[in-house]
């Protein structure tokens, strides 16, 4: 009887979620309800996390709760740290929710909803859960070893090299390109460059007195710095208004790439405790409180849906980054559907906390999903905005034609009516000088919030506050993301440097601190003005290199994972990682091969370096360009050697593995797993982890 | 009534427990609670030392993701 009612009710949420899907798929009439988004969504991930994860929790992975974890073990109250699985689910997702599954589901909306929300959806389920979960448990048999070192010992050590060297590609074109958001987002916008640059006293504020006068007080800090935040957020409308103070703030690209440069060098050579520490603890609670309160906001205003499923962009010619939508939608959407960034938390601090493995699938597989979901409200926020409005913010001003009327007319002209005095009014409800040519989703996202936001609270009185807390929390846990990742690559660097030349590598020394700190900050922050000052608008060309950098960590994951499975002799079940890699593969040799050879110079970067070679050549280039016209071209041929090695590495990784998978299969060598030897829990079964604290 | 303003209560106290922990306030606690401080085996360190040695270990390697 029970069994039934378990099969009526699963069977009730697999057709409600197809029937929303349905909805969502094939309604081509009056705009549609986000409803049907957050139906959708929700019923898939019941069913896939219901289902799916549970197959793959008993019968591939075969988790075992007898078993003693890495936190039990080693329990030091420092790395190795029981922990509740809920908190423990909280702080693997603050961790791997980034700016990603913001941006990228923004950005993928140029096709239309339905390529994207589909990927997000169906991506997240098969894949990107599958790889967090997995890595997980990888690592918590491996007493918490980090994916580069599993990548070592199972796979080869070229598969070990092969994997630090990605972590640190993606970690340089990472940066830069969240460099290039936060530059767009505050670009000509005195409110939100003052709202931003204030949150760095406010952090030196907490720091200190995190370090002198309560230490380690997390809490009360946390909250006098939020409500330092918001009013800072209000008090930046004063300085929008000061004609001379606005003066002050209202920065152009380049400055703000050089402000950004300088910030990330601070933080990776100041002490940790006096900037970054601070600023992460404010962004991971105006983080979780937005993204709950944009939840919240969807479920109550229910939006309307403006874009139309599909649109004419599909076929590669889209405004605000060229390329058609296979690869190009999934290497864009990345992180809200597989990012291969997951898998280097997955095997780090998660799997050292866990009480018991039967917890990874919970925390691995279900932050991943709420991530996705994250996404979606991204894509619903992106949509509900009128599309020509979406791509009067979103494109460069060299596809549309400048800013204003020739720039509405080119936008109408593609089918998406727009004035150009409704860009200008909706720049003066919001608050800012212009909202033409703000490539990289950030405004374009914040306006969506903002929408949904005042629709439920303030009404319009308020949109100006809404919008700039959106941006606000865009950048704020954006550069939150680039110092914290500068500081880690920095520490690579002084890992790898320090076998070339000693000195380098002394992590306590100053001379190695600013040298490495210089060299990581160098690194993005070349690919960043690049990005800046590409009259393409960069996205077009960084967007989709991050993209290809990141699903390329996410194959290096899934490779190490099928090993591992193999030589666990799970042979049967080894599509579940093996399916995924091949399509990640796919999608990341294409999208490679098009972002350096294709013969559209919006697309191919060769082609764009010849297209100025030819303009120089047949002298079309003003003498006072010419220079700049050179750099250009250099900079397309540097993006493609970069394509072309991180395409390189998957491949020579890819050899390596079928190596490896063939001597097993073929049992010319017997299988050497390197798991931690098996210890019995001795935690009672109903140890939750809270009777470790105060309970 | 009185039971289910005990549930409120207890939920309320297991949240703000969970709460503490999640950010970090609690940090200094589960190490003097961990089996490596019990142990004694080396010196306990001050609220203020376990602060910045937590911190120093945390934000060498990948913590934050895209």
């Amino acid at each position: 009887m029970k069994r039934v009612f378990f099969i009526v009710v699963w069977l009730g949420v697999a057709l409600l979620g197809a029937g929303a899907f349905g909805k969502i798929a094939f309604d081509r009439g009056e705009p549609l309800n986000a409803t049907w988004f957050v139906v959708a969504a929700v019923c898939c991930y019941l069913v896939a996390y219901r289902l799916y994860s549970a197959f793959v929790a008993a019968r591939v992975l075969a988790l075992d709760d007898t078993r003693a974890t890495p936190s039990e073990r080693h329990d030091d109250g420092r790395d190795f740290v029981p922990t509740n699985k809920w908190v423990l689910f909280g702080h693997h997702f603050a961790a791997i929710a980034g700016p990603g599954p913001l941006v990228g589901p923004t950005l993928a909306a140029q096709f239309g909803y339905l390529p994207g929300t589909l990927w997000l959806i169906a991506g997240a389920a098969f894949a990107g859960c599958v790889q967090d979960f997995v890595i997980l448990f990888c690592s918590i048999r491996r007493d918490g070893k980090s994916l580069g070192q599993m990548a070592r010992e199972e796979v080869s050590e070229r598969g070990g090299f092969i994997a630090q060297l990605a972590v640190l590609a993606i970690m340089t074109i990472l940066l830069a390109v969240v460099g290039l958001v936060v530059v767009n987002a505050l670009k000509s916008s005195p409110w939100a460059t003052f709202t931003l640059a204030m949150t760095i006293p406010i952090a030196l504020l907490l720091g200190l007195y995190l370090r002198f006068v309560r230490p380690g007080r997390v809490l009360e800090a946390s909250v006098m710095g939020v409500a330092l935040v918001l009013f800072v957020v209000v008090a930046g409308q004063w300085v929008a208004d000061s004609q001379s103070w606005s003066r002050v703030f209202t920065l152009r690209g380049v400055a703000l790439a050089f402000a950004i440069i300088v910030y990330g060098f601070a933080a990776s050579a100041l002490p940790v405790w006096l900037l970054l520490a601070p600023r992460d603890y404010l962004s991971a609670f105006i983080k979780a409180g937005a993204i709950f309160t944009l939840a919240a906001g969807i479920l109550f205003v229910r939006p309307q849906v403006l874009m139309p499923p599909l649109t004419r962009f599909i076929d590669g010619t889209g405004p605000v980054f060229a390329g058609k939508i296979f690869p190009f939608c999934f290497i864009t959407i990345a992180c809200g559907a597989i990012s291969g960034f997951h898998s280097l938390i997955s095997s780090g601090t998660t799997p050292k906390m866990i009480l018991r493995e039967s917890h990874a699938r919970f925390i691995g597989y279900g932050a991943m999903l709420l991530e996705s979901f994250v996404g979606v409200m991204a894509m619903v926020a992106a949509c509900a905005m009128p599309p020509g409005i979406y791509f009067a913010i979103n494109s460069p001003p060299s596809i549309v034609g400048g800013a204003g009327a020739a720039a509405a007319t080119t936008i109408s002209g593609w089918g998406y009516p727009l004035r150009a005095q409704t860009m200008s009014d909706l720049a003066h409800r919001v608050g800012e000088l212009t909202l033409w040519n703000r490539a990289g989703g950030a405004p374009s996202l914040a306006v969506g919030m903002a929408q949904i936001f005042s629709s439920t609270i303030g009404g319009e009185r308020l949109l100006s506050i809404w919008y700039h807390f959106a941006i606000m929390f865009e950048a704020l846990f954006i550069l939150t993301v680039l110092d914290a990742g500068t500081r880690v690559g920095r520490f690579m660097v002084q890992d790898l440097g320090g076998r070339v030349w000693k000195p380098l590598g002394r992590t306590g020394g100053m001379p190695g601190i600013l040298l490495s700190s210089a060299i990581i900050v160098a690194l993005w922050g070349y690919f960043l003005y690049q990005g800046v000052v590409d009259p393409l608008g960069g996205i077009n060309s960084l967007w989709p290199l991050f993209g290809i950098s990141n699903q390329l960590l996410a194959a290096v994951a899934l490779v190490v994972a099928t090993t591992i499975l193999m030589k666990m002799g799970r042979l049967r079940w080894i599509w579940v990682t093996l399916l995924p890699m091949a399509w990640l593969v796919v999608i990341t040799m294409t999208a490679s091969y098009q972002k350096i050879f294709d013969a559209n110079p919006r697309i191919g970067f060769l082609a764009y370096a010849n297209a100025l070679a030819a303009q120089i050549a047949s002298g079309k280039i003003p003498a006072e360009q010419i220079a700049e016209t050179q750099r250009l071209i250099f900079n397309q041929r540097l993006d493609a050697a970069v394509t072309g090695v991180l395409a390189a590495m998957i491949l020579v990784l890819i050899v390596e593995a079928l190596a490896q998978w063939y001597s097993i299969l073929s049992r010319r060598k017997e299988p050497e797993l390197h798991e931690s030897p098996y210890v019995a829990t001795r935690w009672a079964a109903d140890f939750s982890g809270a009777a470790h604290g105060d309970d | 009534m009185r039971r289910a303003a005990k549930n409120t209560l207890r939920f309320l106290r297991r949240f703000w427990r969970g709460l503490r922990e999640w950010c970090g306030d609690a940090a200094y606690e589960s190490y003097l609670r961990s089996q490596g401080t019990q142990s004694g085996s080396g010196r306990t360190l001050t609220p203020a030392e376990f602060y910045v040695e937590q911190l120093n270990r945390r934000y060498s390697r990948p913590s934050r993701c895209c």
